[in-house]
């Protein structure tokens, strides 16, 4: 009997339910923070700080100060052009739980593993009539591996179908506790050319060039490439992505992910910019021709995923 | 390929099809002057025996209209889509529309000059005799106080007939009229004179034996109308159809049916009949797949092909079915709705799977048709096969909200709960919107009431009254109040006096129907009439029930949640002011309410539609009037303050996203109503059942309801059934159907009503009908009671991006990536808008 430590927190910044797309079936997702990558068109920016982040939601607001009482640094004012001074904040939630409208919400919840699964089992009952399950999402997973590890072993105690979402950047041994776990692996490979992928996502792909083989080797993986306008849109840049894929173990389908804009309005209530502001959305026809060279490979090709 | 494609119907049905929806509709006057000739000479007769002679009149001398290219033959008025009235129930009404029913907005009628003068005639005899004045004479003040205040309503009985059952079509199908005529001699022949309603039973066995004779005469009037026809007509093809038709009516339904296509023909006659007699909607088919399936069976000579044609013909058929309602009423229930339930699928009375041919005929036939009748449903148990429950997800991704489904494995046990025996129980069909009863078994008076929830919650925040009335019990000032259960407490108190009055007006009414109008020709249909010597208005069903339903338990659990958290529990307001705020509807005033000469045309719609619902002559419009031209109270300097306060409630976790804290509350106030409700008799003997399902009686009497501490403002639309408040489910369908589930449903075995949204994307391809499928499967592990779906078009979406606040749960799904709709960038939204028309 392999044991679970339901009691290991971690922090968690949202829970997802009736998601059809990450893996079989329906699906709740398990969204953690912190991730090594901080790319342009990240989707979820409030995921990328390992720590909880404070989000401002202007049209809430009463205005009624309690917020400001609270606030051990003082990092709350009426005169702040976003009312939190992000540098001085410490994102301590103090200022989430006094707000009685709503206004202010920490991004980022310490939760039990027990308490995560008491979440997940709500929907279980459609995990199984839809032979669904639970996808770990981020951020990066691999950043609190300890914690998805028990996630992921107490939904297989359960019985239920794992998925993950993985940009493949962490260490081998967050790699071999957590992709054991899971069902369903779907591996992020955005570019091939080291300095373009640090330009736009912050860091090269080093690493996840080389925990790639690992994690196929491992459980059954389907790669993911969000495709994104200026970045790695040319037939070229999907071409050595596909080539990449053939050297993989047991790679079956390919999933384009057309570039979206729905995450933008976050940034605003981060307080934060959006670099890809006048970059237009695709259209699942605009990967027309990148679905052609994902299947010239012999790979299923599944845009949108 | 899970899913199969629909086909095209043939080019009669088209062109059937098309003459219902391009009929104007017309008032006709035949009936109510042979009912009232006959009632004119039927002067000392028994109750029972004056409806026999009518109803003999009637279906002798009714027009015989055949229309082009029907297969399926027998019309309750002359013209396509168009009624017949029943002044013996009520009558004023039609009289004040003469002149203006023609030009209504919504469901207008013609009426002829000549016809006009015909009904105001025959009006002239009903003074004082309808169903409606007797039920009037018995109702105390204070169920009038009630009634006019907006608490609950009867008016749905107390303007017509009752409707609402599902007959014996099987026993006409297998033995036909004359067959039940030879069933009521033989209990005629049984009689004892010494038996004390020796006289009651004899007069009730002769008025069904009247009743049927003429009814078979009504199908053999059909006979020679069709070969009058035939002997005149110059395409052999048709005239060789009217004398198959001639040749069906001689033969069903006064004797049983032998093929399919005569039992298509009988039941139709069945079907018309029982609303000729009198006027009560959601006359339900009931299982038709189970009681024709048989007939297909046995019908070596007929081909698939045109079977689905005939049952498509009796689909186009239920459309010529109407019923007139005032102005008021029909805008309110625009679509010229009458609410004849289909049910197929489910189980036979031992258990089994009953799914068959005709089950999935009737989908077909519903893709085929396309029109608002019948209203369709599915029944769905732990052993229906997935393949049904797929076809019947692709019936509804076909848009337009059919089937409804319903769960066995919960309606059974509580109709079990109610006395019905478990064989019964097991073939149960849906009467109306949502209401389960034992089909020729029950009669269930299901829409007995309207009664609004969250008035009561009003009225328990104001200690028992409504405006400045005392209308309920004193029951505390909330303000002294300091947790949630001593609220709950004072809710109880108020409940448990509004139902009490909400049963003494169903009854009066019910008392009513027994006496002026028992109907021969419906009672020789329900079991066991006959066996008992009574009517059905009598008490002669095995099983009675009065089913009032409620409407606003979201909107009660929502506001008691948002009381708990921010006052008792955070204290972020104080009580006061919160009712300082809920007296001044958080800051909110609405100029129209200010004065009573400029009332909008939605306010005079409204004050009219509430005096058709509720009880007639119990308002004074007068008093109304002052109601109305009352000034608004006075919003003082700290309008700012209410709204912040409305703020702060608004940060509440509300029902529909599964939430046990506020769930278990909801709960709870619906419990507090079905407990209280089932305390109560009938004068058939039976009981009293909770439903809880609204029409669309959430918006109009949302009107009467003031601001809500939910932050809901005065007068704005109540939650629908068992449905989330609108836009308050923002954690997906899973969530919303589970808070859904937890309302303990087989307590409300009246039925429940849940309508879940879907973007087509989200359904989209085989994967989607199993994603569907699935939902519903889970929904009914947890014992979700019905469902049905509406799948989202264009328009919501762009309706939603115009009131955010309605949509709020509005998820969309496109791309590996989910968000909610409303919070989207106006150019992304405009995005997910042209992609959805991709997809569908």
């Amino acid at each position: 009997m392999q044991s679970i430590n339901y009691n290991l927190t971690g922090t968690v910044f949202d829970i997802q339910r009736f998601s059809l797309h990450d893996g079989p079936g329906i699906r709740t997702i398990v969204f953690l923070k912190g991730c090594p990558l901080s790319c342009q068109w990240c989707s979820n920016p409030e995921s990328q700080s390992i720590k909880p982040v404070m989000m401002y939601k202007r049209d809430e607001c009463i205005h009624c100060g309690r917020c400001i009482n609270v606030c051990k640094v003082g990092a709350i004012s009426p005169e702040n052009e976003n009312w939190i001074d992000r540098e001085t904040c410490t994102s301590c939630g103090e200022c989430a739980n006094a707000c009685p409208a709503g206004a202010l919400v920490s991004k980022g919840k310490t939760m039990s593993v027990q308490q995560v699964i008491r979440e997940l089992k709500k929907d279980a009952t459609t995990y199984r009539r839809s032979g669904g399950g639970i996808t770990l999402s981020g951020g990066e997973p691999l950043v609190q591996y300890e914690f998805a590890s028990e996630i992921l072993k107490a939904s297989k105690g359960q019985g239920w179908n794992t998925a993950m979402e993985t940009t493949g950047i962490g260490t081998v041994e967050a790699v071999e506790q957590v992709i054991p776990y899971v069902d369903t692996v779907l591996l992020d490979i955005k570019h091939m050319d080291p300095e373009q992928h640090k330009r736009f996502t912050g860091a090269g792909n080093e690493v996840v060039l080389k925990n790639a083989p690992r994690i196929t080797k491992i459980s059954d993986t389907v790669i993911r490439v969000p495709v994104i306008p200026g970045f790695n849109d040319s037939p070229e840049a999907i071409r050595e992505i596909v080539a990449f894929a053939k050297t993989l173990t047991g790679i079956k389908t390919i999933h384009l992910l057309p570039y979206h804009s729905f995450g933008e309005n976050k940034y605003e209530l981060l307080g934060k910019d959006y670099e890809l502001k006048h970059v237009k959305p695709l259209n699942p026809e605009d990967l027309t021709e990148c679905k052609a060279i994902v299947e010239e490979y012999g790979f299923r090709c599944v845009i949108g995923g | 390929m899970l899913a199969k494609g629909f086909t095209e119907p043939t080019e009669r049905i088209q062109k059937l099809k098309r003459a219902i929806v391009d009929a104007v509709p017309y008032v006709e006057s035949e009936r109510a002057v042979l009912v009232t000739e006959s009632y004119k000479e039927t002067e000392g007769l028994s109750p029972i025996m004056r409806r026999a002679r009518a109803a003999e009149k009637i279906f002798r001398s009714l027009p015989i209209t055949i229309h082009d290219n029907e297969l399926i033959v027998g019309a309750i008025t002359k013209n396509l889509r168009s009624t017949e009235i029943c002044p013996e129930f009520s009558y004023e009404w039609v009289e004040k529309e003469f002149d203006t029913m023609a030009t209504r907005i919504a469901d207008p009628f013609r009426i002829p000059k000549e016809t006009a003068a015909e009904l105001k005639e025959a009006f002239k005899y009903w003074d004082g005799k309808t169903t409606s004045a007797l039920a009037d004479s018995y109702m105390s003040q204070e169920t009038k106080d009630c009634i006019s205040n907006g608490v609950f309503t009867v008016g749905n009985y107390f303007y017509g007939g009752v409707g609402h059952v599902c007959v014996d079509y099987g026993k006409v199908l297998k033995i036909g009229f004359t067959g039940i005529i030879r069933q009521v001699m033989e209990a005629m022949a049984k009689l004892d004179t010494s038996d004390p309603d020796y006289i009651k039973k004899k007069n009730f066995y002769e008025a069904l034996i009247i009743t049927y004779s003429a009814a078979i005469q009504f199908a053999h009037r059909y006979a020679e109308k069709a070969r009058e026809m035939a002997a005149v007509c110059l395409d052999a093809t048709r005239k060789a159809e009217l004398l198959q038709i001639a040749a069906n009516c001689d033969k069903v339904p006064e004797q049983g049916a032998t093929n399919f296509y005569e039992a298509c023909q009988s039941f139709w006659f069945v079907q018309i009949l029982l609303q000729i007699e009198a006027n009560g909607h959601s006359i339900s088919p009931g299982r038709f797949d189970q009681y024709m399936n048989p007939y297909l069976a046995i019908d070596k000579g007929i081909s698939h092909e045109f079977a689905q044609e005939l049952v498509d013909c009796v689909w186009v058929k239920l459309n010529d079915i109407n019923k007139t309602r005032d102005e008021v009423s029909a805008q309110a229930f625009a679509g010229y709705a009458v609410f004849q339930n289909l049910i197929v699928g489910g189980q036979t009375e031992d258990g089994l799977d009953a799914t068959n041919e005709m089950s999935y005929m009737c989908m077909e036939a519903v893709a085929h048709v396309k029109l608002p009748a019948p209203s369709f449903s599915i029944r769905v148990h732990q052993n229906t096969p997935d393949e049904f429950l797929y076809r019947a997800c692709e019936l509804t991704r076909l848009g337009f909200g059919v089937p409804a489904m319903y769960n066995d494995e919960v309606i059974i046990p509580a109709l079990c709960n109610r006395g019905v025996s478990l064989a019964d129980a097991r073939n149960y069909c849906i009467i109306g919107c949502v209401e389960p009863q034992c089909p020729h078994k029950t009669e269930g008076w299901h829409d007995a009431a309207f009664f609004n929830i969250a008035k009561v919650l009003e009225i328990t925040l104001n200690n028992g009254k409504a405006g400045d009335k005392q209308l309920g019990p004193i029951t505390g000032d909330i303000t002294s109040f300091t947790n949630l259960e001593q609220l709950l407490e004072a809710y109880k108190k108020q409940m448990e006096y509004f139902v009490y009055h909400l049963a003494e007006a169903d009854n009066c009414v019910d008392y009513a129907h027994a006496e002026r109008a028992p109907l021969p020709f419906l009672s020789a249909l329900v079991d066991d009439c006959i066996g008992r010597g009574k009517s059905v208005q009598e008490g002669g069903a095995f099983y009675n029930f009065t089913g009032p339903q409620a409407f606003g338990v979201a909107d009660a659990g929502d506001s008691l949640c948002a009381i708990k958290k921010h006052v008792f529990e955070n204290k972020e307001i104080t009580m006061e002011q919160l009712k300082e705020a809920l007296d001044h509807n958080f800051g909110d005033c609405c100029d129209k309410t200010c004065s009573a000469t400029e009332s909008t045309d939605e306010d005079r719609i409204y004050e009219a539609v509430k005096r058709i619902l509720s009880n007639n002559g119990s308002i004074n419009l007068a008093d109304l009037q002052a109601q109305l031209s009352k000034p608004q109270k006075e919003v003082s300097g700290n309008k700012e303050d209410y709204a912040q306060v409305k703020r702060i409630l608004e940060n509440t976790p509300w029902f529909g996203n599964d939430e046990d804290e506020v769930d278990m509350i909801a709960r709870r106030c619906g419990q507090i109503y079905s407990y209280e409700v089932e305390k109560y008799k009938n004068p058939r003997g039976g009981q009293f059942q909770a439903g809880c399902y609204p029409v669309s009686a959430n918006v109009l009497f949302g009107k009467d309801v003031g601001a809500l501490p939910d932050g809901r403002l005065a007068k704005t639309p109540l939650a629908d059934g068992v449905s989330p408040r609108q836009g308050k489910d923002t954690n997906g369908p899973t969530a919303a159907a589970m808070s859904v589930s937890k309302l303990d449903h087989a307590n409300y075995s009246n039925g429940t009503l849940y309508n879940q949204k879907f973007l087509p994307a989200a359904l989209a391809g085989d994967d989607g009908l199993k994603h569907f499928a699935s939902i519903v499967r889970s929904y009914f592990d947890h014992k979700g009671m019905h469902v049905q779906f509406n799948v989202i078009d264009r328009d919501t979406l762009l309706a939603a991006q115009k009131d955010p606040d309605q949509y709020k749960d509005l998820v969309v799904r496109v791309a590996g990536y989910s968000a909610q709709f409303t919070v989207l960038a106006k150019e992304v939204q405009d995005d997910i808008i042209s992609r959805t028309e991709q997809t569908l």
